[in-house]
């Protein structure tokens, strides 16, 4: 189908699209675009693990903090500049997807893997209080000013490049893994864990695979918090972040790399629009949800999947 | 020559219950062989027990010459063993073609890293796996249901696609668990032709379970009668029709 893909091109006019940014917007409104930008591996990494192996993991916040606490661990106590942390940070989350993913290889599933995973994530908040001299405790730690190539990120407009950058390098590369026999095994898995072995897949290698991607993906958005705020604080890492990120995904779209996106982003930005009516943030945030899920349970990207066929998920390349 | 499937006093036993009971069979390259039998009687069990997913008590499974009753699921079917499932086995928010890729996916030679790198290489590995899918849909007829999910197909619709799916990697053995369930006559005429040309065609060896007892005759080259777990017959279709034995098993003491 050479129309089709000639407009799958055309998504780069997004990124392209968005490169004068910076030129409209003050400081406090490049933030928060900036924390969009953060969101979207944070929901890429949920995503890949909830929407698309379909396993019921709660441990994304344990991802997340991680991720945010090597770039800052790195940064602050080793004088390592902010860019080279996002890799390690990556790594590190990909380590802490594979710990969380072990249950699940013991056969763990549903609500007793969800437990389970919630339960990750609070024992590393523990960690991040309890271990003083490297995260700084309950107060946290306070991590230099980013850098990238020994340039210093000062506003937000710099911030909002390099995070551009690295939106569209996990996206590509998500996509990648996703639109082949990768990520069709995992999709296969989700639908039918025994008929997926029938097919030869070694269901427990690609179920780690996908908790290591995942989790490499939101420790990248970690490393991005990290760099964002400049401040790392077990609280950050809270149940309440977990739900917003939960949000980021079903909002978005369950299993859908387009959702994510778009989650990101609604969820973000949606508090903003609220505050114009004080008072009412949080009940318009709920009710905004609450009528996603109702109206389109497939999420904002399936809204779209109908329009055009190019928005359609899809696990195979032409 | 050795048979491609053998099967050897092959017992199964869940706690007291001994759901298949020392059963042998053998399956040669292109023939057709039914396993039939009342509710209850071990066939699917024996079923599982060759693709690995229930554990053999004792006896023995080897294909192509190899023992391969200690094996995983995934290691036996990547051996070339390929079964459907009796409830429908699709991958349903997958499309008919994806489903079928699946099928291929231990034949598409593309690895992360390549994936990743954006090498051409495997890309194109990617890519060539996709035409074969819809050759291989095209081929059996259905190529016009490829982009839609497995869910919203019809029901012999789905058939189709899992036996695709099953066939895609061109395995020498495949295990069939009641294809005919749900399907209207027309279609079952249609499903045995196509039986009858994989063994005769390609030489693939076929092991079937099934209830459409016209089916199994008009298929079959042997008929093996299961009941309370035991073989109690093992013969041409004819031959299994006059069997006493069987008789008693499906209409109970004569």
């Amino acid at each position: 189908m050479p129309r089709l893909r000639v407009t799958r091109r055309l998504f780069w006019l997004v990124p392209l699209a968005l490169l004068p940014l910076p030129l409209y917007l003050d400081q406090y409104r490049q933030y928060v675009v900036n924390l969009m930008l953060m969101y979207v591996p944070v929901g890429i990494g949920f995503n890949v693990v909830v929407g698309n192996l379909g396993l019921l993991a709660f441990s994304n916040v344990a991802f997340f903090g991680i991720g945010a606490y090597t770039s800052g661990v790195l940064a602050l106590k080793l004088g390592v500049p902010w860019w080279l942390t996002i890799l390690p940070a990556g790594l590190m989350g990909a380590l802490a997807g594979c710990a969380a993913g072990i249950p699940a290889l013991r056969g763990v599933r549903l609500f007793y893997l969800a437990i389970m995973t919630l339960a990750f994530g609070e024992l590393l908040r523990w960690v991040y209080i309890r271990w003083v001299p490297v995260t700084g405790g309950s107060f946290g730690m306070s991590v230099p000013p980013p850098s990238v190539f020994g340039w210093t990120l000062e506003t937000e407009g710099h911030k909002f490049y390099v995070f551009l950058v690295l939106v569209v390098l996990m996206v590509v590369l998500t996509d990648r893994v996703l639109r082949s026999r990768f990520g069709r095994a995992f999709m296969a898995i989700k639908d039918n864990e025994l008929a997926a072995a029938a097919m030869g897949i070694p269901t427990d290698r690609y179920i780690l695979l996908a908790f290591a991607w995942g989790g490499f993906v939101v420790g990248i958005g970690g490393s991005m918090y990290a760099a964002l705020v400049g401040h790392v604080t077990p609280i950050a890492f809270d149940l309440t972040e977990l739900i917003l990120e939960f949000a980021v995904i079903m909002v978005g779209g369950l299993g859908s790399l387009l959702g994510s996106v778009i989650g990101a982003a609604v969820i973000t930005a949606a508090p903003e629009f609220f505050r114009e009516w004080l008072g009412f943030q949080e009940l318009l945030f709920g009710l905004l949800i609450i009528a996603v899920i109702l109206f389109l349970p497939r999420g904002l990207a399936s809204l779209l999947a109908r329009l055009h066929p190019v928005f359609v998920d899809r696990y195979y390349r032409d | 020559m050795a048979a491609l499937l053998e099967v050897a006093d092959v017992t199964v036993r869940f706690g007291g219950l001994t759901a298949v009971d020392a059963v042998s069979l053998q399956v040669g390259a292109g023939e057709v062989c039914a396993l039939i039998g009342p509710n209850g009687a071990g066939k699917t069990t024996l079923f599982n027990a060759v693709s690995g997913n229930v554990a053999v008590t004792d006896g023995r499974v080897t294909f192509r010459g190899e023992a391969i009753h200690r094996l995983t699921p995934h290691e036996i079917a990547a051996k070339g063993v390929r079964r459907t499932f009796q409830n429908g086995g699709l991958f349903g928010q997958l499309t008919a073609l994806e489903n079928v890729l699946v099928g291929l996916h231990t034949r598409v030679d593309s690895r992360l890293l390549g994936l990743l790198a954006g090498r051409k290489a495997a890309r194109q590995a990617e890519q060539a796996a996709t035409r074969q899918a819809r050759e291989l849909l095209d081929i059996f007829e259905i190529g016009h249901v490829a982009d839609t999910p497995a869910a919203d197909l019809s029901g012999g619709q789905q058939r189709m696609v899992e036996i695709v799916r099953a066939l895609a990697t061109e395995p020498p053995l495949l295990l069939l668990d009641e294809p005919a369930v749900g399907l209207a006559p027309h279609m079952r005429a249609q499903l045995g032709a196509v039986i009858r040309r994989l063994a005769a065609e390609r030489g693939i060896g076929i092991l079937l379970i099934e209830h459409a007892i016209e089916l199994v005759m008009s298929v079959s080259d042997r008929v093996v009668v299961l009941n309370y777990g035991k073989k109690v017959a093992d013969a041409p279709p004819d031959v299994v029709r006059a069997d006493r034995n069987v008789l008693e098993a499906y209409l109970g003491h004569a």
